[in-house]
């Protein structure tokens, strides 16, 4: 008899970006890398635990942008690109290395899995969403949608139409792929404001996370802290993100991705190898890029990296396994006593962690979850929906407004860097209502029907909240100022060809074209 | 949808205008984006005003002046820091956005418990306007930004709590308040305040309310837990460990009621871990124990059916008309205003509680 739960979540997002008018483009890369590091190997972790009949729980964020690009068939015939010159480069590789005991393996283990990587993607009809569904399908996992474009719902709170129409788009879009609807949403950046739940309860959502202040300074006190959910005045139940375990995995000093024996990160040959050989793999302009192959581990506090060995990686990975699911036991034990009452630990992670930024994290996964299967009882993996149906009374709370940006608040979406945008989106969404309003009474078909509906495509592609992070870090600024200023811009245009009735089809054509996500979007979510 | 909600504890809301002074979270960063190593960028100096808030001593007083240090005035579009060589296809095709859109128009946001942020636009009309309306009064006239507590109440321009002012430059159209103490509500004007202390306002804001920043000062009976116990699960929360006998939670709790304790964060690879393993280890306490604590309880009756609220949150009543609640009581003051009124709303009565406690 179990003493606790564990709800492990992995949030799974990417912004839109998709640029059919470029050949090679730098941002799109974020994609590629993403499927080949992260959301295959996670892929094919699933299907090897199915396999085994390990009876695993994850709770899985797969945002609308995310899902969009696994199914943009532009895209997908560039990865599939993307990966036949990975596959190249790492033949070529192999031969680079091979009177080098410690790094010709290496070569060959990537030529390896790049190898597996395309027939994983082809096996599944170049949509890795079908194996998520799959999966899901099966009980194994819980899919969870997030806001359309990953808008940050707290700084939106002026205009609720916005706030509504990324979520319903969210809604309505995931029907589309997983044939119901979404039972719980990972609120971008875990930006959660008073008040929103009513929305959420609209859409029939039944749950979402918060990080653990926004519970612990919850109204009233929360009973059980992070260690059950309570229900907001909605109905709609919040989990507190557990943060003993979070820093296990997240922390630099004492997590795990830290450790000398795991891959280093930023050795990689697209930056360590002579130009000339490795210029069709960077690129085109010239540009140094992480390609993936890495051959160096992170050793310790220095310079001097050691080359990777991967068997000492993946018995560190079963090790911190151990570790992790032995500090959850004492967690639990601890809790169990203390609260009287079976504790649910909550532990969401970015999905990325898994695999791009760690590269052994699917493996650590792996075990993690083997070992909670098969070598213990104490603990038992949950979904947040399974946990509702058995614990049918919780506490009436409303959270914080919080989120688990840095400082646990607004402040990265609302800095120096990036206030500007605000009077811009929000004049923008008063735009949109505006032009709800007017026509959403009577029957609009043809192009203003079009106009329309892209009107809300482009503003809520300027309200991805990724733009504003990105300007907040000071890395490919240049890149979210043009995406916020095109967007919004596009929006004004339609705005006003709209109000003057002088829709321009084929420029409206060609915008549809560039910004094509969301095919069966309706403006009248804006309301 | 889960039938819990007739299961639910009768939940009986309370807001305490007592909130713990202001404490910086200093949590986790999330690292998205790739290409090289991220550094992260410090744009913003938000520099903490010096401010002095006192209640006017009635209504249209003189209120006092804030003496700000260094501010920072965002501009309304920001300057590329720098350009990257391979970003060519980013040559700006000429995509501005507009400088204004010709409106009288201010919004107030809420950046975390303690700061705001304003943005606004007035047209050079309404301002001339307000110019000529007061002519020659108007030299020595100065450009503030009033920012008013208006917490529990219905704001009718005259009925804040308290207020304080900003002096301004006349060309921002953005401005970072720091109004220093969490969970209150918000409100601020645009105006003019001249020399003789007459203050014009130009446009108001929306109002927003601002989170608590520490853990809330009221229970819920159906669901009690003991003061001590709730400051341990609040240091297990935060991930401050999980021995028997820490009392971390409890210390991080009065750490916050102090004000400026960074609390724990969890943090992303890049990031620094939590500095407070060490909380904790020295409180090897042991021998005789002895432990104090008090909680309030407010309790009444009225008509069955009328409406009661308590600092302007309503109420359910019992069955009967009578009605009781749980406050926990740390040192300090506590008010706590009850109003009622009947179902019909003819009448209206007032009564407010007024307790201190203090600890020897």
């Amino acid at each position: 008899m179990e003493k606790g739960y564990l709800c492990l979540v992995l949030h799974g997002h990417l912004p839109y970006i998709r640029h059919p008018e470029h050949e090679n483009f730098l941002e799109e890369d974020w994609f590629y890398e993403a499927m080949t590091e992260t959301y295959i190997p996670l892929a094919l972790l699933f299907e090897r635990l199915a396999n085994d009949r390990v009876d695993f729980r994850l709770t899985l964020t797969l945002s609308p942008t995310l899902l969009s690009m696994f199914a943009d068939p532009l895209l997908q015939n560039r990865y599939l690109k993307h990966i036949d010159k990975l596959i190249e480069l790492a033949k070529k590789e192999v031969h680079r290395t091979r009177g080098q005991d410690d790094f010709h393996p290496l070569a060959k283990m990537y030529l390896h899995d790049f190898k597996q990587s395309r027939s994983t993607f082809l096996r599944y009809g170049k949509n890795l969403s079908h194996c998520f569904k799959d999966m899901q399908d099966r009980g194994y996992l819980e899919i969870i949608t997030c806001a359309a474009t990953h808008g940050f719902l707290p700084l939106m709170d002026v205009c609720r139409e916005s706030v509504r129409a990324q979520v319903k788009v969210a809604v309505e879009h995931y029907k589309g792929v997983f044939g119901r609807g979404p039972r719980g949403i990972w609120l971008p950046e875990c930006g959660f404001m008073p008040g929103h739940d009513e929305i959420l309860k609209e859409n029939g959502i039944r749950f979402f996370f918060s990080d653990a202040h926004g519970i612990l300074n919850g109204t009233p006190r929360p009973k059980y802290g992070t260690f059950a959910p309570v229900y907001c005045q909605s109905g709609v139940a919040c989990f507190g993100r557990d943060l003993e375990s979070s820093k296990q995995v997240w922390s630099s000093v004492e997590g795990y991705p830290g450790d000398g024996d795991y891959r280093d990160f930023y050795r990689d040959v697209g930056f360590d190898l002579d130009f000339d050989y490795i210029k069709p793999y960077i690129h085109p302009d010239g540009i140094r890029i992480h390609t993936g192959m890495k051959y160096y581990r992170i050793t310790g506090e220095t310079n001097d990296k050691k080359p990777y060995v991967p068997h000492l990686a993946r018995e560190k990975a079963a090790a911190h396994a151990g570790n992790f699911l032995f500090n959850r036991h004492r967690q639990v034990e601890h809790l169990y006593d203390f609260l009287e009452k079976k504790p649910i630990i909550v532990s969401p992670y970015d999905a990325e962690l898994y695999g791009h930024w760690w590269f052994e994290g699917p493996l650590w996964l792996e075990f993690l979850m083997r070992k909670i299967h098969f070598d213990q009882d104490m603990i038992r993996m949950i979904t947040p929906v399974e946990y509702l149906d058995e614990n049918i009374r919780n506490q009436v709370v409303t959270p914080s407004m919080s989120s688990w940006g840095y400082k646990g608040y607004c402040e990265v979406w609302l800095q120096g860097a990036n206030d500007w945008v605000y009077r811009h989106l929000h004049k923008a969404s008063g735009r949109m209502t505006e032009l709800v309003k007017t026509h959403a009474g009577r029957q609009t078909f043809g192009l203003p029907e079009r106009a329309l509906n892209q009107a809300l495509r482009e503003l809520l592609l300027a309200q991805s909240s990724d733009w504003a992070f990105i300007m907040g870090t000071g890395t490919h600024t240049p890149y979210a100022i043009k995406r916020t200023k095109e967007h919004l811009s596009r929006f004004n245009r339609i705005y006003e060809d709209v109000k003057a009735n002088r829709i321009d089809e084929s420029w409206l054509s060609h915008v549809e074209g560039v910004d094509n996500i969301f095919p069966n979007i309706d403006y009248r979510c804006h309301q | 949808m889960p039938q819990k909600k007739k299961d639910a504890p009768k939940h009986r809301k309370v807001k305490s205008l007592l909130v713990p002074k202001k404490a910086t979270v200093k949590p986790k960063m999330i690292q998205k984006k790739k290409a090289a190593a991220i550094r992260s960028k410090k744009v913003v100096v938000n520099a903490k005003s010096r401010r002095i808030m006192r209640k006017p001593a009635k209504p249209g007083a003189v209120e006092v002046v804030a003496e700000k240090k260094s501010v920072f005035v965002p501009t309304s579009e920001p300057q590329p820091v720098y350009q990257t060589a391979h970003h060519v296809h980013h040559d700006s095709d000429g995509t501005q956005l507009p400088h204004e859109y010709r409106e009288d128009k201010m919004i107030l946001q809420v950046r975390d418990p303690w700061w705001l942020y304003v943005y606004w636009e007035v047209k050079q009309h309404t301002l001339n306007d307000v110019r000529n309306r007061f002519n020659s009064h108007f030299q020595g006239a100065r450009f503030v930004l009033r920012i008013y507590d208006v917490s529990f109440i219905h704001f009718n321009g005259k009925n804040a709590h308290r207020f304080f002012d900003i002096d301004i430059p006349v060309e921002s159209r953005a401005w970072y308040i720091d109004v220093g103490e969490a969970g209150r509500s918000w409100c601020v004007d645009l105006g003019f305040r001249l020399p003789d202390g007459t203050f014009i306002t130009i446009i108001r804001s929306n109002v927003v309310t601002t989170p608590i920043d520490g853990p809330s000062w009221i229970t819920d009976e159906q669901w009690m837990i003991p003061e001590d116990k709730f400051a341990q699960l609040y240091g297990m929360g935060f991930g401050l460990g999980f021995g028997g006998s820490s009392p971390s939670g409890k210390m991080l709790i009065e750490q916050l009621k102090k004000g400026g304790l960074k609390m724990p964060n969890v943090s992303s690879p890049t990031s620094l871990s939590s500095p407070f393993r060490g909380f904790g280890k020295d409180h090897k306490q042991k021998n005789f124990l002895f432990f104090v604590d008090a909680e309030l309880v407010v309790y009444g009756a009225t008509e069955s059916d009328a409406k009661v609220t308590v600092c302007g949150e309503p109420i359910a009543l019992n069955g009967d008309g009578t009605f009781s609640l749980r406050f926990a009581l740390p040192n300090g003051k506590q008010i706590i205003p009850l109003e009622a009124r009947p179902a019909d709303n003819s009448d209206y009565r007032s009564i407010t509680p007024i307790v201190i406690r203090e600890t020897h």
